[in-house]
């Protein structure tokens, strides 16, 4: 049962990806393939979820394979946003237009790119889910220019080789892991494994695990966005297509957290809570103040909300520095942010296509001119500014409460006033696209007005009601889960 | 006692040697260009020629232009003093170490440059200060260099660097000792003067860094400040040889161990000018602003082979 | 025995930290791609050593993929790139050659001194080289930030890799097989799709 499980997660996308290898003369069939595969792997990843959420073992397949809760946590929430991007990818539009190069591309890289997060998430070798990670680098890189223009060459430029720098520091700091384990006089064979790692903890070195932690910290949190290596975000997240930043904004970096947090928990074991979290504090809160700060003066709405994703991972990782509740309130900040900036990107596709513009300033009026996407991005943006009901509300909150428990005043002060600075940004922009009256778009048109309802509205609208229930009930299963997740980093 | 006459005899024996080095460098390069050279000898003769001329002093020059030779001379002489030739006995270690050498050094190239200065003349105030920039960069690491060493050995004495080396050839072994005397040499070509930092024989004023600082010398003061030059380089040949391969110095102050202490100091000093030769003939001048590079790169090499000696005493 | 260990592992990475200073002093693309291959054969060479006198009979592959892979194949993508990017000749680098190298020196010292602690804690007879695979680690992460030139970033992102194979090796005589050639695969395909990205691109900058 277990391994059925673990195929039914892992092996849709890889499937998908075959297929749209293969489908050279009729890649729309290889999209209705992925259509229909990629809820299979979200309905296993869901299935695990329930087990562990109601209390089960992790789920173990050899040495090679495991998902705890935290792993299913992540499991789930990639399998989802990779199932919306493959609903509302491109090749199923109604009215066609996208060459089937483009869309044969982008099924074969964004599968790709879904099943190496999944394997990152779900091995318990340390050094595959190293190889993983850098995976998602290279595949994602191709996915960027989709269209060839020079600035998303550029951006994937910046993105292929700042991520790929930062990787290989984190594997200087797997290795220094591993040499230190070694001198422990250690089985080398499982010396990688997240199990055995933590096990040997409390006899590595002092010194070793906290070099090592540096370089790790450093690495993926380059991948996560985190300042101060952060710059390729932004480029990166605003050139791609849109439905590839909705899955590198709302999981890839969440992914890159959860590598961070695998390690804290092994390096808190060998040397105690005090060293990690004063970095992740540190380096987290520059990168919440870069992010809010930034929002500010962006004049273009994906830039914006790839700044946005930049603040809430700084968030996530100062949560992560914060105690068991702050471990739990960033776990679930992460949930949240996956559903809604993942939909926000997704939504502003569709706003895209319907102005042929980027810029903030050239959309107004999308109340008038797609009012049932002008609600839509409202709700997804209201909920990344920190509304209630939606859970992000809930989840910042419990960063402050964590925050104050453990005594940093400072803190708490600083990221109240620098959630508020980004809800009054976010606010501001979006008040501006949603009113006023509908322009011209890029050639000089009129905009199209209205809009009829359509299946992918109603796709879109799921995540935002599901965000919405977390806020206001939060769910026991998910809160379950969550609990057993922020365990395993913080016992 | 001795150590006083054996620092004597080892002073008295560079500063003779001296002219017969540059001769020998520049008979080689002669026969390597496929011309004749004049022979080994020549710069004795050109030192009793300049020597007996009158000089002809600028208006302009001030009491510094005719201090300046004196002091290039003490300095350079003081600074052979401390040099180890072909006795291990530490003869010079009574006056000096390593930073003695690198102070008296400098002192000389600080009141070469400001004699060139002094007559107000352009090319002499250009080779000041083109030889103010390479000094910079080469006292620092020739001073480094030799401190590798000296971190290895214990001491900052050049007499027991070389010491410490003959009993225990060990430590000789490592890049760290191969990477100081790559910078060490480096080093030396350029506070001589050599090929590719500065090119001896030329004539083109506006190529030169030393020669435009003694542009505007004649006479005994020419002659002064040229073998003074001379010494210089064989010093810092003779140091490059011992302080790197001591093996074959006298380790006691009998007369046979001195004859061959001698004997092999010579072979060494001409298996260097040998390479020295081959090396100005085969590369060329690098231009001016090349130069900081090099030295940076010979810098770099010496703070190296100091920081792997310094964490792995 | 283990003395003659130590010196050969000394030397061969020693000859790939200058190797990655070569790239901070000269200016032409070419002598980059020369002293990346010629760092990827002393590397090869130390893997070589640690399995004899180490007794790893696996990293004897590991020696052998590194020389075909990094020594061969990279250098010759890496060469047909530059073929292709002769507007790159004008570009200077951030940070010039003389405060490069300075820098750098300065980086082999941080690197003894964060070093101190790990050299302590192993006992195998490489350790002497671990500051210096370190330093070469810093050095390379210099060169990706302060060229300009395309291939110099992407030959300053492959020493970086070649550094930390460096420390694997030396620090605990190389990773398991299965990561190593996972790392190969990544290094194979980074550099296959930058290969890919290039001819399209203005002049860029890693920020």
């Amino acid at each position: 049962m277990d391994s059925i499980l673990l195929i039914a997660l892992l092996a849709p996308p890889m499937f998908a990806a075959a297929v749209a290898i293969l489908a050279r003369r009729a890649p729309v069939g290889a999209v209705w393939f992925d259509a229909a595969a990629m809820p299979v792997s979200a309905g296993a990843a869901a299935a695990i979820a329930l087990r562990l959420a109601a209390g089960g073992a992790p789920l173990v397949i050899g040495t090679a394979w495991r998902l705890d809760a935290l792993s299913a946590l992540l499991a789930l929430l990639v399998s989802v946003v990779a199932t919306l991007a493959a609903w509302l990818g491109p090749g199923l539009e109604r009215r066609g237009g996208v060459p089937g190069t483009e869309i044969r591309h982008f099924r074969i890289y964004a599968n790709l790119f879904a099943s190496t997060m999944l394997m990152a998430v779900s091995t318990s070798n340390l050094g595959v889910m190293w190889v993983a990670i850098e995976a998602t680098t290279v595949t994602s890189a191709l996915l960027i220019p989709l269209r060839r223009t020079k600035p998303a060459l550029d951006a994937s430029w910046k993105y292929l080789l700042i991520c790929s720098v930062g990787i290989a520091l984190a594997f200087a700091g797997t290795v220094l892991a591993f040499v230190d384990y070694a001198t422990t006089g250690g089985d080398l064979e499982l010396a990688l494994n997240w199990t055995t790692l933590r096990t040997a903890a409390p006899s590595l070195h002092p010194e070793v695990a906290q070099l090592a932690f540096v370089f790790l910290l450093v690495g993926f949190g380059t991948k996560a966005g985190l300042a101060p290596t952060h710059t390729w975000l932004p480029d990166a997240h605003s050139e791609a297509p849109a439905q590839l930043s909705a899955v590198m904004s709302g999981v890839l970096l969440a992914v890159a957290l959860y590598a961070v947090a695998r390690w804290k928990a092994i390096i808190d074991l060998a040397i105690g809570p005090a060293f990690t979290d004063t970095m992740l504090l540190v380096v987290g809160m520059a990168t919440v103040v870069v992010g809010s700060v930034s929002l500010l003066s962006q004049t273009y709405y994906k830039r914006m909300l790839a700044y946005s994703s930049i603040e809430h991972m700084g968030l996530a990782c100062v949560g992560l520095a914060l105690g068991p509740l702050g471990v739990f309130a960033a776990l679930l900040h992460l949930t949240g942010h996956a559903l809604a900036k993942s939909t926000a990107f997704l939504l502003s596709g569709r706003v895209y296509a319907r102005y042929r513009s980027g810029k903030i300033g050239a959309v107004s009026g999308l109340l008038d001119t797609a009012p049932a996407t002008g609600v839509l991005f409202a709700a997804t943006l209201f909920a990344l500014a920190g509304l209630p009901p939606f859970s992000l509300f809930l989840s910042e909150i419990l960063i402050v409460q964590a925050a104050w428990r453990t005594a940093h005043g400072v803190v708490t002060a600083l990221v109240l006033v620098l959630i508020l600075l980004a809800f009054a940004s976010l606010v501001t922009h979006l008040q501006r696209m949603l009113f006023g009256k509908a322009g011209r778009d890029e050639a000089g048109r009129d905009v199209l007005r209205g809009e009829r309802a359509s299946v992918p509205l109603g796709i879109l609208a799921l995540p935002v009601v599901l965000l919405a229930w977390i806020g206001v009930m939060l769910p026991a299963p998910l809160r379950m889960l969550l609990t057993y997740a922020a365990e395993v980093v913080r016992p | 006692m001795t150590t006083v006459v054996l620092a004597a005899a080892e002073l008295l024996f560079l500063a003779i040697l001296a002219p017969a080095v540059v001769g020998y460098v520049r008979w080689l390069k002669a026969r390597l260009q496929s011309r004749r050279g004049a022979d080994l000898f020549q710069p004795y003769r050109e030192f009793r020629k300049t020597f007996a001329k009158g000089m002809v002093i600028a208006d302009t020059a001030s009491w510094l232009f005719h201090l300046a030779p004196y002091v290039v001379v003490a300095s350079t002489v003081a600074a052979a003093v401390l040099v180890p030739v072909f006795s291990a006995s530490q003869a010079g270690d009574q006056f000096g170490d390593l930073f003695a050498l690198m102070a008296l050094l400098i002192l000389g190239t600080m009141f070469l440059a400001l004699g060139g200065l002094d007559p107000g003349t352009a090319f002499g105030g250009m080779g000041s200060s083109r030889e103010m920039t390479v000094a910079a960069l080469t006292e620092p690491t020739l001073a480094i260099a030799v401190l590798a060493l000296a971190l290895t050995a214990g001491s900052s004495s050049l007499g027991v660097i070389t010491g410490t080396l003959l009993t225990t050839p060990a430590n000789a072994i490592g890049p760290g000792h191969a990477l100081a005397f790559a910078a060490f040499l480096i080093a030396m070509l350029a506070e001589t003067g050599r090929l590719p930092v500065d090119n001896p024989a030329t004539h083109l004023e506006l190529t030169m860094i030393h020669e435009a600082m003694i542009l505007e010398y004649s006479g005994p003061y020419l002659a002064l400040l040229e073998w003074a030059a001379a010494l210089k380089l064989t010093l810092l040949l003779t140091l490059a040889a011992n302080l790197f391969v001591p093996w074959g110095m006298a380790t006691s102050v009998g007369a046979a161990a001195l004859a061959f202490g001698l004997v092999v100091v010579v072979a060494k000093i001409a298996v260097l000018a040998t390479l020295l030769a081959l090396l100005e003939t085969r590369v060329a001048k690098l231009r001016l602003f090349r130069v900081p590079e090099l030295l940076a790169v010979s810098f770099t090499l010496a703070l190296l082979a100091a920081t792997s000696s310094f964490f792995t005493r | 025995m283990d003395a003659t260990f130590s010196l050969l592992t000394m030397t061969g990475a020693s000859a790939m930290l200058l190797l990655a200073l070569a790239v901070l002093w000269r200016h032409h693309v070419p002598a980059y791609i020369t002293a990346f291959r010629m760092q990827s054969v002393a590397l090869a060479f130390v893997g070589a050593v640690v399995a004899w006198f180490g007794d790893v009979s696996e990293l004897f592959l590991v020696a052998a993929l590194i020389l075909a892979l990094k020594g061969w194949i990279v250098p010759r993508i890496l060469a047909r790139m530059e073929a292709r990017r002769p507007g790159d000749r004008g570009l200077h680098p951030l940070v010039n050659t003389e405060m490069s190298l300075l820098l750098s020196g300065g980086l082999a010292v941080a690197a003894y001194e964060i070093s101190r602690p790990v050299a302590e804690v192993i006992s195998l007879p490489t350790r002497g080289g671990l500051p210096l695979a370190l330093a070469l680690i810093l050095v390379s992460l210099f060169i990706v930030v302060s060229r300009r030139q395309v291939i110099a970033q992407i030959v300053g992102f492959l020493m970086l890799e070649n550094g930390i194979a460096l420390l694997a090796l030396l620090g605990a005589y190389g990773v398991p097989l299965v990561v190593e050639l996972g790392v190969f695969l990544d290094v194979l395909l980074g550099v296959l799709v930058m290969q890919a990205l290039v001819p399209g691109m203005g002049e860029p900058s890693a920020g």
